[in-house]
């Protein structure tokens, strides 16, 4: 033990004889797994084997939030053939090497252990976490379209069964403390300062015993269990994304294999998985969305910025209460102001059924969503709006916009920033229309918002780099993705998307099938068929998106006249009950009939690929036009932005990949 | 002495117990009050010296109920809460104690207030299941357990209505209501009497639902926007009220359902300051409390308690009922409020209040001009603030200068306050 390490420190209680490692990656707030890292692992494993007098091993981290966040990504996504087996290689070396010390071991765990971190964990005999909010655990692999390849693919499984274990390696969820004990992948929650303590009582149990699972580690019922897990896997995924139906091969054959045979397979899979774009653009995408969440206007230092602390919403609809919500819940006393009060309490109504709902999937405790209740407060008065930050979601008309901005600026404090929600109404014209039009900025968030990662934020040629700054840390404080669009019709998600629904929807009036114009979506990739999704948004509302790009590009846009047929009879989508599709009690039944009325030919462009192309196209060429443009700053951002704000099918890598 | 100003005010809306405001708890009220209040005043909570709220029928699950209320509507950890009970004065308990801290140098700005959900009275088990619930709880054996279970009897599962006892007097036995008779007995009060005083206050409060829109601040809740008083009646009449059975006592009496407050749910919260905390937070006063005084009664004719109350207020303000351009006395029972006016003014009445002689007569026309707690209805804890909000509003509306609110307590006590507007 006299060699000195980069990554981790060792020293032995002599007392008690019991050996602690302590992982401690220099000049970072996280420990991850690089090469340097495992090979002083196994080092220190190896020199630990020959301490004949230990009676134990207790692994922990020094880092406050974090115990190990995995694999060295950066490095991992260069890697190929042998290195990669290499590296595959040196870290199931790594967790065997933990598994075989001839004493107990224990991970005492306070804060973030995925990927290579719980593959180390899952090593030990043990496992006790702390109960602090950091604490998460899973092996999220299979979401960057690789797979568990240190071992947990065959570890997992045999520790709480491959019932237990498949959607977690699936889906690459990761679970809280408590429910990382109800899944028995924990053995203990204590508080974090008992961890310590708490960890040498669990040496005191020895050895783990493993569980054998008979019932179900036998051939007849991994068989049964892996034709269930990939019925359900082919209808999620529509067979687009490998790692996951591959994992399920792996896993399941692992509980039947030996440990070798079993970790060989990892390696063989992985290597498999790495090499295809799929995991590429995965990886990339996720970088991508990480460096967003980072990222920073150029010489301005975050810290010195004067932090947003609470926000009024102006509009209680579905988009203002969406974002009060999301507000609430992120913790920012939020103000929900409308003119109107039934809109006002419908709209105070949709919060607090968000809420419900959070509450009934246990997002939050009943404290933690009555706190979030408590911190929206709604008024229809004239009231002082002293705020840090006012969103505007109010209706879109550009004259209405500009008579509550000049009310706002007026009411607001002369450091108040003010932001429009407008889906694609001009915002340096509202800005200009205000006294100080360096603090109005578009936050642009999508619908439903709990669910949409992204925001556009949208700076105009007068905003200023403080307001920019603010609002895009105030954006990230919130957790969702920021993309900084220039004012431009539609900004970039709906000038891109909307086109490729309307043209869906012309294909239809000329004659095509509507369930295969969706399903030619559904197979591209998309969440969602674009007729469904016009239904989602409402036929006017995509109309009305639609007029605004047609005037501002008539070169190349149209207004779809043969849409107004359906426009006029109220055929508008779901919140009519009938759009392409009938819908009851919000779900969809069956086509339209009255629908097919409108259809005026009977024009078919061809098979659901063919269909599919045509419509890509219009979504590639667009998003094209808007880099070229200086809309977005990047091809990367325009991805992003794409996958994130549309669902375009992710494993593409975007419409410019 | 300073000078200690109301600087604003708002209420929820009152509802009739199991209506609209039924679902939620005092706490759910008091936050939808203070919101309200800190919203519409822009007022950073930081600022707030201390919280004191008045509840009377405190919730089990919100001990110190007033500390709920603060911290559930944003009010930093760092100021205190208090939470006070002078039964149905506990609404002015609350300002008269933000009073006393400002002259003691305290602090300078208060949140004070009531709320009470009647609604949410709870049930109680009687003694006799308690002790045997405790036993079951300490069983560790089956036999003990069965033991413990098969003690119970049927009466062991008929609860205890935690509104009744609570609307009981302990000391003379008496329900409020029975309280109300006696004095319509002593003070030769007709069923007659009564009726028409209800009507006449339900007429009142249907005429001024305008007017007393700018006390309210609207309550959001299941999809609709709570902004009136659901208490008021359109087709009250004196025939009508003429129908109702007497409540208290069937044979002879004269108390009834029309003619008694109404159990209701609200909430109402106040800023009170000197005036230098008024101009640095920028709020404009609605008036001063000018002064006030608790006094203490017979509990058996506890709605009496307005008469010396208003004697003893009169005394420290240096003041006349002749000076009131308009008085608030709580509407807890048509009974007690007649009582209490022929009290103050009628030779007999008077020294059977325990007045040494008449102290002057209250215009019928100032008196409770918008309706009172008949119509309006009485959420216990919050009335004694809801009368200082609505006079002081009501004066500046008519451009008048002063208001005499009281109430009269459960228990045997009356509160009266000296008001002074501020125009």
């Amino acid at each position: 033990m006299t060699s000195t390490y980069q990554n981790l420190e060792v020293f032995i209680d002599q007392q008690q004889n019991i050996a602690h490692l302590v992982f401690d990656r220099p000049d970072s707030s996280a420990n991850i797994f690089d090469q340097q890292t495992l090979e002083e692992t196994l080092e220190v494993c190896q020199a630990l084997a020959a301490m004949r007098s230990l009676k134990g091993l207790i692994i922990s981290s020094a880092k406050p939030n974090i115990f190990i966040a995995g694999a060295d990504l950066h490095t991992l996504s260069q890697l190929e053939g042998d290195e990669m087996t290499h590296i595959l290689k040196l870290g199931q070396k790594m967790a065997d090497a933990i598994a075989h010390l001839p004493f107990p071991k224990v991970a005492a765990i306070n804060g973030a252990c995925v990927g290579g971190g719980l593959e180390l964990a899952l090593a030990c005999d043990w496992r006790i976490t702390s109960d602090s909010s950091a604490v998460k655990l899973g092996l999220p692999e299979t979401k960057l379209g690789i797979l568990p390849g240190w071992g947990g693919s065959t570890r997992l499984p045999r520790l709480i069964g491959l019932p237990n274990a498949l959607p977690l390696i699936l889906t690459g969820k990761l679970l809280n403390a408590k429910s990382a004990l109800r899944k028995d992948l924990t053995d203990d929650v204590v508080p974090k300062e008992h961890l310590l303590n708490h960890a040498k009582n669990y040496l005191q149990h020895g050895f783990r015993t493993m569980p054998t699972f008979p019932t179900l580690h036998n051939p007849l019922s991994v068989n049964f269990i892996k034709k269930q897990a990939k019925k359900s896997l082919l209808s999620k995924t529509r067979g687009l994304y490998p790692a996951p139906l591959v994992a399920l091969e792996v896993a399941c054959s692992g509980v039947l294999a030996s440990h070798e045979e079993s970790l060989a397979n990892e390696r063989r899979e992985f290597l498999k998985l790495s090499s295809d774009p799929v995991a590429k653009n995965l990886i990339k995408l996720f970088f991508l969305g990480e460096a967003a969440k980072k990222a920073k206007v150029a010489d301005i230092n975050p810290k010195s910025l004067e932090p947003i602390t609470d926000a009024a919403v102006i509009g209680a609809g579905v988009m203002g209460a969406g974002i009060a919500y999301w507000l609430t819940t992120r913790g920012y006393p939020t103000l929900l102001k409308d003119l109107n009060p039934d809109a006002l309490a419908s709209g105070v109504h949709h919060v607090r059924n968000l809420y419900r709902s959070a509450q009934k999937k246990r997002v939050f405790t009943a404290e933690k969503a009555q706190h979030g209740r408590d911190l929206l407060s709604a008024t229809t008065a004239d009231v002082p709006l002293a705020k840090d930050l006012i969103i505007e979601a109010a209706v879109e008309n550009l004259e209405i916009k500009k008579k509550i901005f000049a009310t706002l600026a007026e009411r607001a404090r002369p450091d108040t920033i003010l932001a429009t929600n407008t889906s694609a109404l001009p915002i340096t014209e509202i800005a200009l229309s205000t006294p100080n039009p360096e603090r109005v900025i578009g936050i642009h968030f999508f619908n439903p918002v709990p669910r949409m990662p992204l925001v556009e934020i949208v700076r105009t040629e007068v905003t200023s780099e403080d307001t920019l700054a603010r609002t895009l840390q105030f954006v990230q404080k919130i957790g969702k993705t920021p993309i900084v669009v220039k004012d431009s019709p539609g900004f970039l998600v709906n000038r891109v998307l909307v086109p490729y629904l309307i043209e869906a929807a012309v294909l239809f009036i000329k004659g095509e099938d509507p369930e295969q114009i969706d399903r030619a979506m559904l197979d591209f990739g998309m969440p969602m068929g674009p007729l469904r999704l016009l239904d989602e948004v409402g036929l006017d509302v995509g109309m009305h998106v639609a007029q605004t790009l047609a005037e501002a590009f008539p070169d190349r846009m149209h207004v779809p006249t043969m849409l107004q047929g359906m426009i006029d009879s109220g055929d508008l989508g779901k919140k009519a009950g009938k759009g392409f599709y009938l819908y009851e009690k919000g779900k969809s039944t069956t086509i339209n009939p009255a629908a097919l009325q409108y259809q005026t030919d009977s024009i078919q462009i061809g098979s659901r690929s063919t269909i599919a192309k045509h419509l890509n196209n219009l979504m590639k060429d667009e998003t094209e036009r808007c880099v070229n443009e200086g809309i977005v700053q990047s091809k990367d951002d325009a991805n992003l932005a794409m996958i994130l704000g549309t669902g375009y099918a992710p494993f593409s890598g975007g419409p410019l990949d | 002495m300073k000078d200690v100003y109301i600087l604003a005010g708002t209420r929820t809306p009152f509802s009739r117990m199991g209506s609209d405001l039924a679902h939620l708890s005092a706490s759910d009220l008091g936050r939808e009050a203070t919101s309200s209040l800190l919203t519409q005043t822009g007022l950073d909570p930081a600022a707030i010296d201390e919280v004191i709220m008045g509840c009377v029928c405190q919730p089990a699950d919100t001990a110190n109920i007033a500390r709920v209320i603060a911290l559930r509507s944003g009010i930093p950890q760092h100021v205190p809460a208090v939470t006070v009970h002078r039964n149905c004065a506990s609404g002015f308990e609350a300002i008269t104690t933000a009073y006393e801290r400002i002259q003691a140098n305290r602090g300078n700005l208060y949140l004070v207030g009531g709320a009470e959900s009647m609604s949410n009275a709870p049930l109680l088990y009687n003694k006799s299941a308690t002790r045997k619930y405790a036993k079951l709880g300490r069983a560790r054996t089956l036999t003990q357990r069965l033991q413990a279970l098969t003690s119970f009897r049927p009466k062991d599962f008929s609860p205890i209505i935690g509104l009744k006892v609570g609307l009981t007097d302990p000391v003379s036995g008496l329900n409020m209501g029975e309280t109300a008779e006696v004095l319509a007995r002593e003070f030769d009060l007709t069923r007659e009497d009564l009726d028409a005083f209800a009507a006449e206050s339900q007429r009142k409060a249907l005429a001024s639902q305008e007017e007393r829109a700018q006390e309210i601040s609207a309550v959001y809740t299941k999809s609709k926007s709570i902004a009136t008083d659901n208490g008021v009646r359109a087709d009250s009449t004196i025939e009508k009220l003429a129908t109702l059975k007497p409540v208290f006592d069937r044979n002879t009496g004269v108390v009834t359902a029309g003619n008694s407050s109404q159990i209701t749910d609200g909430a109402v919260t106040l800023l009170v300051g000197t005036l230098e905390a008024a101009e640095q937070h920028g709020l404009k006063p609605l008036g001063r409390l000018i002064d006030y005084a608790h006094t203490g009664c017979d509990p058996k004719r506890m709605g009496l308690g307005p008469v010396k109350a208003i004697a003893a207020a009169n005394h420290r303000a240096q003041l006349s009922l002749a000076d009131a351009d308009l008085v608030e006395i709580n509407e807890a029972f048509a009974a007690q409020v007649l009582a209490c006016t022929r009290a103050l003014s009628t030779e007999g009445y008077a020294q059977q209040a325990g007045l040494d002689s008449p102290i002057g007569q209250i215009d019928q026309t100032t008196l409770n001009q918008l309706g009172g707690s008949i119509a309006l209805g009485h959420p216990v804890g919050a009335t004694g603030a809801r009368l200082t909000l609505s006079a002081l509003y009501q004066l500046q509306t008519r451009q008048q200068k002063r208001a005499l609110v009281s109430a009269c307590v459960g228990g045997g006590q009356g509160t009266a306050l000296w008001l002074e507007s501020t125009l």
